[in-house]
């Protein structure tokens, strides 16, 4: 889209909460404090797995300045909650639990003390008596016929099982000419939100609980709080301050919020409760591990025939967002390809660890680690070009992926020319430095309502003030990827008015709009539709009086662009939007236009309403003998449809570059025993600002039609392919095949070590 | 040498081919024939998709060559 | 524990509080000062989240005693604005974008601001980024962080152009 066909979309503007976030004021749960406030800590499980006996804090109470102690026997409805409410089975969490704990970490008590250092003292005078059990972290130990049971009703720990598959993979193998078949392991990986979790619940005399929380969707809040609480929804109000991050760990109910409602609904004080560094590692949710096996058939000249995957997820304790990620991983391990027959087998195997949840990728990262080195190795095995083989079997628009998506806007054969174009670009390159590429794809929210919200999955309300400012309500949860700003702009564009006569209103369920919340990609564009709709609802309403009041001829029509009313014909006649407001206002009885908008996605598919497509290619330095890699160049082909924020969307690729390079190298996170061995910023490594190359991104043009302006997501589906990339780069360096994620340097160095090893076994036969 | 599946009679290139399919249909049939040869379905399953190698596959190989002279 | 008096100033305002002396410098600064602009995200020293200046030092809040800045003074991201005109550094990051949770942003201010006074011309961008490894993003992937302050050092948002 050129520059001058929109008004503010595409232009580098001035995030909306710039000036609060550059001077420190912006505040943020970890941030509240209310009158008579109290601090609450929680007491959490030593064991994996354990009966819970005997809950004694008698001598808790007794210490001075506690106000008052909670458990889930005692003080909770003992509901099992989920995230997946309309799959009953699946609600299988008590936060605070009853009768057993199942991961290391559960909370089993909270306290509420005037201080956090007197809380945490009382802690340590609780007396829990516990019946150990036998526990399993792995799912290999987990599905044994031995294997103790974790939940009730699940045999052989098998939480959720998931088949996606169109064709016949046994009549389409037989045609293929090569086929392939690997073993893949993929870690986790922790959400690391700078903000840990953090809630604020304040319970009053007259029933109603308000609660300041760190969260992606403060309706998810309200609605799984009144299910556990046994409260009313709309006596429920939840307000998200700013939120310090959250990447697909913060729209599950957790124990920040759980244990600060319980504490304040027993006492009836605020209460704080905000997770250690520590904690949030231990006992919150991480990125889905799994186990993945590929088999893969193609034809000789690169054609894909067929492809089938069998896939174990360790699920942790709980199901949580897990089942959604059993099912996304299967489908991005398609994507962006056409099969003429897959089929997808996926298994979520409870285990006694940290439950696992979405996390930015939402399980497609994992999938596309697997999916798109494997595709670089058959085309090495069969001497062809990894580029046009892709290009070969690649999406475009107009494709149907059977009986699950229509593309309806695809730039990937043009993001495979940009990356062909830079690789031909870096020449011959120096030792020790090779490139890897990697396509993917992500969805730009999903149909499913598995929440069972009755509302609309996105709404909006557009009101024009008298002076020509607009209040825009959403619920669309600003979470630091812009939403905000992106929903402004939209606004802005739509109504004809310029950004800084825009006041974004989210994250607060007395004052927004109802709203899904800010994950699986799908705010700028449900919430963009939803916007754009009530911004042209309001500007119709406003144009009627434009209409009186100038009288042109009726084959014109008339449009406001940067807060000029104009006639579309004749640009240079027309009046003044701010003069038209105060008009249209005393027109209206003093009343101010309002315009309404909501977007729900029907008959879209099995997943999404649009998919954005990239191509991501690393310039790697490899040293083999000590497995360190340095990246010297990142460069993205990537296809959003309209970008709508520059600065924004610039921000979220570099950031999702960043996040997709801990899952392919850095961010090891091993549980042993059901512990999580490296809960801390030493051990659990990020990287930083020395270690982060230099991103390039070439937005390719495309249009997608069910976009607000053609608008898809951007920021999440770029999480996906960097593993594979820099898997891809090692491979074409040294012959390695890398097939556990994260790629660990010791893990390089020690098939190094073995491959020169065996070269000069060779030689010596 | 091909086969035929015990459960739905397709003609299968050899016994491991024939142990993919059934593994592939996973259809309340085929599993149970996986029960009534004493053998554990998910759990070879696991092992199929976590080991490298198809050991699972080759070990049902076994019990398909084994009962085609049962089949009609 | 007996409270002491600390004596300090912060952003040029003079303070006396009594403190528990375990109390670490970011817990005054935010509980008993009232700044909240300085957060705080772990517990071993590694986020720089509660970066703030001492006597003009780049210093991790929550790796000194309060009691230790006694006579100092303290310099926190709400002191970099004067009047609210805000500083090179804070408009940089506006026009970059360099934040997006935010969480993070005001350590990575005061870090920012203490680097280019040490070293107003770094001689490359890999300068800078050393610089500035002692403070984690989840969110910004750095490099709009690393834009910005490039460009106070480029001379950008000279007072005089």
């Amino acid at each position: 889209m050129s520059e001058n066909k929109y008004a503010v979309l595409n232009t580098r503007v001035h995030n909306v909460d710039g000036y609060a976030k550059v001077t420190g004021r912006s505040t943020y749960t970890f941030d509240v404090k209310l009158p008579n406030m109290l601090y609450g800590k929680i007491l959490r499980s030593p064991h994996p797995h354990a009966k819970i006996l005997k809950i004694d804090y008698s001598e808790a109470l007794k210490l001075p300045g506690v106000l008052t102690v909670a458990t889930g026997k005692e003080d909770t409805l003992g509901v099992r909650q989920g995230i997946w409410r309309r799959y009953k089975d699946l609600c299988d969490e008590a936060i605070l639990t009853v009768d057993k704990v199942r991961y290391i970490g559960e909370p089993v008590a909270a306290v509420a003390a005037v201080s956090e250092e007197i809380a945490e003292k009382a802690l340590d005078l609780i007396n829990v008596d516990y019946e150990v059990l036998p526990f399993v972290d792995d799912p290999m130990e987990a599905i044994k016929k031995e294997a103790p049971v974790i939940h009730e009703g699940f045999e052989r720990n098998v939480n959720v099982t998931r088949q996606i598959a169109w064709g016949d993979v046994e009549d389409e193998m037989e045609t293929a000419d090569y086929i392939r078949e690997d073993w893949f392991k993929l870690g986790g990986q922790h959400h690391m939100c700078m903000e840990t979790r953090a809630a604020v619940a304040s319970y009053t005399p007259d029933g109603k609980l308000t609660v300041w929380t760190s969260t992606q969707s403060a309706y998810y809040h309200q609605a799984l709080l009144a299910g556990v609480l046994g409260l009313r929804e709309g006596n429920i109000r939840v307000i998200a301050p700013y939120v310090g991050g959250g990447f697909g760990g913060k729209f599950e109910l957790d124990g920040a919020q759980f244990c600060a409602s319980i504490l304040s609904m027993k006492c009836c004080k605020p209460v704080k409760v905000v997770f250690t560094r520590e904690e949030d590692f231990i006992a919150s949710k991480r990125r889905t591990p799994m186990y993945y096996y590929v088999r893969t058939g193609v034809k000789k000249d690169g054609t894909f025939c067929a492809r089938e995957a069998k896939v174990f997820t360790n699920g942790g304790a709980y199901t949580g967002m897990g089942a959604t990620a059993l099912y996304l991983t299967g489908f991005f391990h398609s994507f962006p390809y056409r099969w003429k027959a897959y089929r997808y087998d996926g298994y979520r195997v409870y285990t006694n660890s940290l439950p696992s949840t979405s996390m930015r990728g939402f399980g497609a990262p994992q999938a596309m680690f697997c999916s798109e080195q494997q595709i670089d190795w058959i085309a090495s095995d069969l001497g062809l070009d990894p580029i046009e083989m892709r290009r070969k079997n690649g999406h475009y628009e107009g494709y149907e992926v059977p009986g699950q998506a229509t593309i309806a806007s695809c730039g990937l054969d043009q993001c495979l020319t940009k990356i062909q174009e830079w690789v031909k670009s870096k020449g011959k390159l120096p030792k020790n430095r090779s490139i890897g590429i990697s396509a993917a794809g992500f969805m730009s929210g999903g149909i499913f309502n598995w929440f069972d919200s009755p509302y609309s999955f996105s709404s909006a309300v557009v009101t024009i003030n008298y002076d020509g400012t607009v209040e825009l309500h959403v619920g669309a949860q600003e979470i630091g990827q812009g939403s905000s700003t992106t929903l402004a702009l939209i606004c802005a564009e739509a109504l004809g008015v310029k950004l800084e006569d825009i006041k974004v209103h989210m994250g607060d369920t007395d004052h927004s709009p109802a709203d899904l919340g800010a994950w699986g990609s799908r705010q700028t564009l449900m919430a963009g539709n939803a916007t754009k709709m009530a911004a042209e609802d309001a500007k119709r309403q406003l144009l009627e009086f434009a209409n009186a009041k100038l009288g042109f001829n009726i084959i014109y029509d008339l449009d406001i662009r940067q807060g000029w009313v104009y006639n579309v014909a004749r640009p240079e006649r027309g009046m003044s939007y701010y003069d038209l407001c105060k008009e249209a206002l005393r027109g209206k009885e003093g009343q101010r236009i309002i315009g309404r908008g909501f977007y729900t996605p029907r008959r879209k598919g099995m997943i999404s309403p649009a998919y954005s497509y990239m191509v991501q290619g690393l310039d790697v330095e490899i040293d083999p003998e000590t497995g360190h890699i340095k990246i010297h160049e990142s460069v993205t082909a990537h296809d959003c449809g309209q970008p709508i924020n520059t600065l924004g969307l610039i921000g979220q690729l570099e950031g999702a570059a960043s996040m997709a390079i801990g899952f392919g190298y850095y961010e090891y996170l091993p549980v042993e025993d059901g512990k999580v061995m490296n809960p801390n910023l030493v051990d659990y490594k990020l990287i930083r600002a020395p270690e982060m190359p230099d991103c390039h991104v070439i937005e390719i043009d495309t249009y997608e039609p069910e976009g607000p302006y053609g608008a898809k997501e951007a920021g999440e589906g770029l999480t996906n392919p960097h593993a594979a990339a820099l898997g891809n780069a090692i491979f074409h360096g040294t012959g390695l095949q890398m097939k556990e994620a994260p790629i660990r340097a010791e893990a390089i160095a020690k098939a190094w070590k073995e491959k020169q090893e065996k070269g000069t076994e060779k030689k010596k036969k | 040498m091909s086969v035929i599946c015990p459960v739905c009679k397709k003609v299968k290139k050899n016994p491991v081919d024939c142990a993919r399919h059934m593994f592939g249909t996973g259809d309340k049939p085929h599993k149970a024939w996986f029960e009534a040869q004493g053998l554990s379905f998910i759990d070879l399953l696991l092992d199929q998709a976590t080991q490298p190698g198809n050991k699972s596959y080759e070990l049902v190989g076994g019990y398909i060559e084994k009962a085609q002279k049962d089949i009609k | 524990m007996e409270k002491k008096l600390l004596r300090f100033s912060v952003n040029e305002v003079p303070y006396e509080i009594y403190i528990n002396p375990k109390t670490l410098l970011v817990e005054a600064i935010r509980d008993h000062v009232g700044l909240t602009g300085t957060k705080r995200g772990c517990e071993t020293v590694s986020c720089g989240v509660c970066t703030v200046m001492v006597n003009g030092m780049a210093v991790k809040g929550c790796s000194i005693l309060a009691m230790q800045v006694d006579g100092m003074s303290v310099t926190t991201v709400e002191g970099l604005e004067k009047n609210g005109k805000l500083d090179p550094i804070q408009t940089a990051f506006l026009d970059e974008g360099a934040f997006q949770c935010g969480f993070c942003t005001s350590g990575m201010l005061m870090m920012a601001k203490a680097f280019l006074n040490e070293t107003p011309k770094p001689k490359d961008e890999m300068e800078i980024r050393r610089g500035m490894e002692g403070n984690l993003c989840r969110c910004t992937g750095y490099n709009s962080i690393i834009r910005s302050i490039a460009a106070v050092a480029s001379g950008k948002y000279r007072e005089d152009k």
